[in-house]
């Protein structure tokens, strides 16, 4: 059996053979849905572990990014023995680049810490219209929504889909989390979103603290 | 009232003095706002304007005469004609009208001795046909195309030359030159290997990371070089990644490639203008180490500890928030002014720009009235 | 000279000196009119080619 003590530190390690040769040895064992759960969960611990040395100014962006893509391949490989348990998410997140904006790098960091820390992630992707964020959220009825741009244009747009939000009725259903470069507490307040950050793994501590 | 060939003379000396570390008349002023800013100032359609060029010589007689500024304030500008020509996936329009650059992969990791062998016939041979679909295909279209978007590239340049030309004429701006060139390591994550792609390649291949940096700074020298190191001007360098990377992956990968270039660039005459984009706190003791007035426009960070501890040795610039614009009141907006004026003026070396280019506008925003208040500030208060 | 073209080592940029090698024609003609309109439009397409990706 694969020692999740060992994985959790490995992850938080970003030791990428390591990872991939326990999670793969593992999964040629053919492990029931109930182990490979534990795994993912060693992981998602891991992860933590990775957005500490992130605030600890120990690791950068870099690393976070290079994290969400490890991440993504575990998972990959574990898809085939998960795939007969129910996951259980803590919430659900709509993201997206805001409109007139074509960044995604800070939104896929955001996205990929959520998805590890087991919430359900809808990404609209880049240049997303107000328009798009109401028919998303009316449709997945989502508890957070988290809108991204590194354009000091962004603020506009972010202004403009919280509006949109309002008219449909849908504000008050929902928490908004604003993330990127120009984003500040007075571009927060004058956007009328409910946190701001420039950190990711700062709004993802934000938003787990919306669904506790 | 002056006439403009003696406020370009004017101004011209006054940069002159600058770069050279001497303190100039008062403090030179860029105007943040760019082209784009410009254009939706005149109440045109952004798009539009950049395609149909004959509406910005208004654009910019509108823009020039209403807000402060001693160089021309027509900022980096990507035209559309020759991206869309070469079918570009790297440089794109986005809904709004704003030429953008998403992330794109020009380089596959597999690749890397391939461009570290010869960089240059690796760009043309396999980088550009991958990020332009009009480079991908038959020879012959490939040249037709190739010709087409140089043409037009050079009739949309030579337009806004002329453009630049009059409004320095009737504004009496100061007349740099500028050549533009990145760091190494920028120049390998930017178009070639990705933000995502060169944060797998510094844990996975370090040393091909290391090597492709060796192998491209002869040409980032050659882009950087201006045609003659004499003319007043700047090789300007657009710094990108190093705040996102470990401090021992930027001292061994991003640095001494970067330093070369700089030190490289300044032993042929020239000057060098770095735009320190994020938060390069960490890194002041490197950029210290830099030839001496070496021109570095910050984005963040704190002006007192960057003015302490490389002031005397290097000109800064930026620190000036462009957000409090959108979101402060006139009296923050030059208090702000004020605030930077005090810490950066003294002893010269100050050059007046803000920590990012302004490239929206809410005309309904309060924006236009902050700036014009913040360029009136300094010009008015930044004598010597 | 332009700083860093001897190290290019490319089969897109011909320096002067190559050129002259593979076109013996012009050692008889005014090579001081030719060599700077030559290299003038090898140096505008290296900044084409260079500026499509910076």
């Amino acid at each position: 059996m694969i020692d999740l003590q060992v994985l959790t530190q490995a992850v938080g390690d970003l030791d990428e053979k390591a990872i991939l040769t326990m999670v793969k040895d593992f999964v040629a064992t053919n492990p029931s849905g109930e182990d490979a759960q534990k795994v993912v969960f060693a992981c998602q611990q891991g992860m933590a572990i990775v957005g500490d040395l992130f605030e600890k100014n120990e690791y950068y962006v870099g690393d976070l990014i290079f994290a969400g893509e490890l991440l993504s391949q575990t998972i990959d490989l574990l898809k085939p023995v998960l795939s007969s348990v129910v996951t259980q998410k803590v919430g659900s997140i709509v993201i997206g680049t805001v409109e007139g904006d074509l960044h995604d790098i800070g939104k896929n960091i955001f996205g990929s810490m959520a998805e590890a820390a087991g919430f359900e992630v809808y990404d609209l992707g880049i240049d997303v219209s107000p328009g798009a964020f109401v028919e998303k959220v009316k449709e997945v009825k989502p508890q957070i929504i988290g809108m991204s741009g590194v354009l000091t244009l962004a603020i506009d747009p972010m202004k403009n889909t919280v509006k949109a939000l309002n008219e449909a009725g849908l504000r008050d259903s929902v928490k908004i989390i604003i993330g990127g470069n120009p984003v500040n507490a007075d571009a927060c307040k004058q956007i009328g979103a409910d946190a701001f950050t420039t950190n990711a793994a700062e709004g993802l501590k934000t938003c787990q603290g919306w669904v506790k | 009232m002056m006439d403009a060939v003696a406020m370009t003379n004017e101004r011209n000396q006054m940069f002159r003095d600058l770069f050279s570390g001497k303190t100039p008349q008062r403090v030179p002023i860029s105007n943040p706002a760019t082209q784009d800013f410009a254009i939706q100032y005149a109440g045109l359609d952004l798009a539009e304007c950049q395609w149909d060029l004959t509406k910005l010589e208004q654009v910019y007689n509108k823009f020039c005469q209403d807000f402060f500024t001693d160089t021309y304030p027509g900022g980096s500008i990507r035209i559309p004609s020759h991206y869309q020509i070469l079918g570009s996936t790297c440089i794109v329009m986005s809904s709004s009208g704003f030429m953008q650059h998403p992330e794109v992969v020009g380089l596959l990791a597999e690749e890397y001795d391939q461009f570290i062998a010869s960089p240059y016939d690796c760009l043309v041979e396999t980088i550009l046909p991958r990020l332009y679909t009009e480079l991908n295909g038959s020879p012959a279209k490939v040249a037709m195309a190739l010709a087409k978007a140089m043409r037009a590239k050079s009739d949309d340049l030579a337009y806004l030359g002329t453009i630049q030309a009059k409004m320095n004429a009737k504004y009496g701006y100061a007349t740099m030159v500028r050549a533009l060139t990145e760091a190494p390591f920028d120049f390998l994550a930017d178009f070639l290997r990705s933000f995502k792609g060169i944060s797998g390649d510094v844990r996975r291949c370090p040393d091909k990371v290391a090597a492709a940096c060796e192998a491209v700074l002869p040409l980032m020298i050659k882009k950087g070089t201006l045609p003659n190191s004499s003319m007043l001007g700047a090789t300007f360098i657009p710094l990108h990644m190093a705040p996102y990377l470990r401090d021992k992956d930027f001292a061994t990968l991003y640095w001494p490639t970067f330093k070369k270039l700089v030190e490289t660039l300044v032993g042929m005459g020239q000057k060098v203008e770095l735009f320190v984009e994020q938060d390069w706190m960490r890194y002041l003791d490197y950029l210290y180490e830099l030839p001496e007035n070496t021109i570095m426009r910050f984005e963040y960070g704190d002006a007192k500890l960057v003015k302490e501890k490389l002031g005397k040795k290097h000109i800064i610039s930026g620190f000036y928030p462009v957000t409090l614009l959108q979101t402060g009141s006139k009296q923050q907006c030059v208090d702000k002014a004020k605030e930077l004026l005090d810490i950066l003026a003294p002893g010269g070396k100050y050059w007046w720009q803000a920590d990012k280019s302004i490239i929206n506008l809410d005309v309904n925003g309060p924006v236009v009235e902050n700036l014009r208040a913040v360029l009136d500030y300094v010009h008015e208060n930044g004598s010597y | 000279m332009l700083g860093g073209e001897d190290k290019m080592d490319s089969k897109y940029y011909i320096t002067w000196e190559e050129y002259l090698a593979d076109h013996p024609e012009l050692e008889r003609k005014s090579k001081q009119a030719i060599e700077p309109k030559i290299q003038k439009y090898e140096d505008i397409m290296f900044t084409f080619i260079m500026d499509l990706v910076l």
